[in-house]
């Protein structure tokens, strides 16, 4: 079975087929690694606190003696909340109802286009960008679409004619609102250091591990650290949902699928924020101490026979036959791959973060909460803001 | 798909929900249309390469104006109005009627004149040549537009005040308020 190769090149000859194709599979990746963050973080929090308080947590759903740990727990969840039945409270206003989860999830969706996963790399002579916008003001693009994710909380509350829903969506949203402004602030001093508002470029620039964000800017991690627990609601901030005043918060109402949005809604915004944060101040997919020009050369150097060996199955293997990676021109493809690993090691630790904040610490006051977003972040921002603008403005003086 | 295409897929959707914006009955019907609205017209300033601009559209109005919007009708609970019946009295016939015939008049025209608009200096490609958006809109306001810049910051400011003051008096009114505070400590 041999493929006709003058199809194929006639084919690679057309720059936008190619790179339609690249951004429809990598809107296929980022969109199943996001399906899947829920459940295996869904997991991961109950058993995390599980090993914390010296318990078992859920271990019991499996097929035979097949347990995983229990992990499947999960899909049994995802099974359960698809499968309910929807309810409509009485006196909700129906429509609103319906598609505030889908308000709160497209704005999630949409950051996630926006992060580079890895280094652009080259293939059949084309520059792909291993981000799906690839937008020169992707900071921009990111704080802007996730002020957006308000409206999916706030209706929610609304629609649902519940006062503890309203209650708890305006705690959330105004929440969200304050906390919006120094999480802004935190990440105006990087822009000044690497001089771009284009992601990948700041990735680019943080190629040794004393470029780091958190070297260059450690007050503006500190800031963003508050407020990515901040903006998501998460523990120590979780007032919106505090169950002892306010049920379950904006989504008391809800249940079944929607329930279900809400959820991927939230966790979506966590791990995207844990890649925001890993981009930003932990030098994104570069590996410390290795230059990607560095791995680019290695995985270069290798022969790997069973390549080859596969295309030759189809039938144009005998060129390929002991070709290095660098002559079969994928090196720059698996060294993007590779720095998407590193990437996603990072924020799997922010994400584990999320989780060991929030059954160490106890839950804030509403108003500490509020004096401390006004109060210190907002002033400290302004100030780190001041101090990197002279700091950098004196370096760059000739 | 052309631009051309896309901007006339924007354009109707553009036109739908600011009707929908002045038609529904509900307020928050209402400011959602309006989010749309403003989402889209980001859409059409992105196509335009310019993204600095659509992503501060998205931002400032979408993400923070109309969110206070959305908070007041919340809060004011205006959903009785909504249950109100629309009565058309002959004034509003006549200005309908004439906003109706204006817009013909302006469709005519429209339509009558090819193009009338010039391709300016600042093309996407001079533009990215100049060092990006965002490089060219801060130079511009930095050198050119600087005091007008920095007199509307100073408006800014003046309203940020006298809006604290405002809500500040109103709260001095009412002593033993303040207490609640710190009943906890």
């Amino acid at each position: 079975m041999g493929l006709d190769l003058q199809q194929i090149q006639a084919f690679l000859d057309n720059e936008f087929a190619v790179q339609l194709i690249a951004t429809a599979i990598k809107f296929a990746v980022v969109f199943a690694i996001c399906i899947q963050v829920p459940p295996i973080m869904i997991w991961v929090e109950r058993r995390a606190p599980a090993l914390m308080q010296r318990r078992k947590g859920p271990n019991r759903v499996g097929f035979f003696k097949l347990r995983l740990w229990g992990l499947l727990q999960s899909a049994a969840d995802a099974v359960k909340l698809i499968l309910k039945e929807e309810i409509v409270p009485r006196g909700a206003n129906k429509i609103f109802f319906q598609i505030a989860p889908i308000f709160g999830v497209i704005p999630a969706l949409l950051i996630a286009c926006a992060i580079p996963y890895g280094n652009d790399f080259q293939l059949f002579g084309y520059n792909i960008p291993l981000s799906i916008v690839n937008v020169d003001v992707g900071f921009l693009f990111i704080l802007a679409v996730s002020s957006l994710g308000i409206y999916g909380i706030t209706i929610a509350g609304w629609a649902s004619n519940n006062k503890y829903s309203l209650l708890g969506s305006l705690r959330a949203s105004a929440q969200m609102i304050s906390y919006e402004i120094p999480l802004g602030m935190s990440l105006i001093p990087i822009v000044l250091i690497y001089g771009t508002l284009d992601l990948n470029q700041i990735v680019i620039g943080q190629s040794n591990l004393w470029n780091w964000g958190i070297i260059t800017s450690p007050i503006s991690f500190m800031i963003f650290f508050v407020c990515m627990f901040a903006e998501t609601n998460r523990a120590p901030f979780d007032l919106a949902e505090s169950e002892a005043e306010l049920v379950a918060g904006f989504h008391t109402e809800y249940g079944s699928a929607k329930f279900a949005l809400i959820f991927l809604t939230e966790y979506v915004v966590m791990f995207i924020l844990s890649c925001l944060a890993s981009t930003v101040f932990f030098g994104g997919w570069q590996i410390p101490f290795v230059p990607h020009d560095t791995l680019m050369q290695l995985i270069g150097g290798l022969h790997i026979p069973v390549l080859p060996y596969l295309l030759d199955l189809v039938g144009w293997g005998v060129p390929f036959l002991s070709l290095s990676l660098q002559e079969m021109g994928v090196h720059s493809l698996i060294a993007s791959l590779i720095g998407v690993a590193v990437l996603f090691i990072k924020a799997g630790f922010f994400m584990w973060m999320y989780v060991w904040v929030r059954w160490t610490l106890p839950r804030f006051r509403y108003d500490q909460l509020m004096s401390l977003g006004w109060k210190f972040m907002l002033p400290v921002g302004l100030a780190n803001i001041f101090v990197t603008a002279i700091i950098v403005a004196i370096l760059n003086f000739k | 798909m052309t631009q051309l295409h896309l901007f006339y897929v924007f354009a109707a959707l553009v036109t739908f929900c600011s009707v929908m914006v002045v038609g529904s009955r509900n307020p928050v019907t209402s400011a959602v249309f309006l989010v749309f609205d403003l989402f889209l017209l980001a859409g059409i300033y992105a196509m335009m390469e310019a993204h600095f601009v659509a992503a501060i559209q998205v931002l400032v109005y979408a993400g923070a104006i109309v969110v206070l919007f959305v908070f007041v009708i919340m809060l004011l609970n205006l959903e009785q109005e909504s249950h109100g019946k629309v009565r058309i009295s002959v004034p509003d016939i006549v200005m309908m009627g004439i906003t109706g015939l204006s817009f013909v008049i302006i469709a005519f025209l429209v339509a009558r004149v090819p193009s009338m608009a010039t391709v300016g200096e600042m093309t996407p490609e001079a533009i990215a040549a100049a060092g990006g958006n965002t490089y060219v809109v801060g130079m511009v306001l930095f050198t050119k537009y600087l005091w007008p810049f920095e007199l509307a910051s100073i408006l800014i400011l003046l309203a940020m005040v006298a809006s604290i003051v405002i809500a500040k008096k109103d709260k001095a009114a009412k002593p033993g308020r303040r207490r609640t505070v710190n009943a906890n400590q």
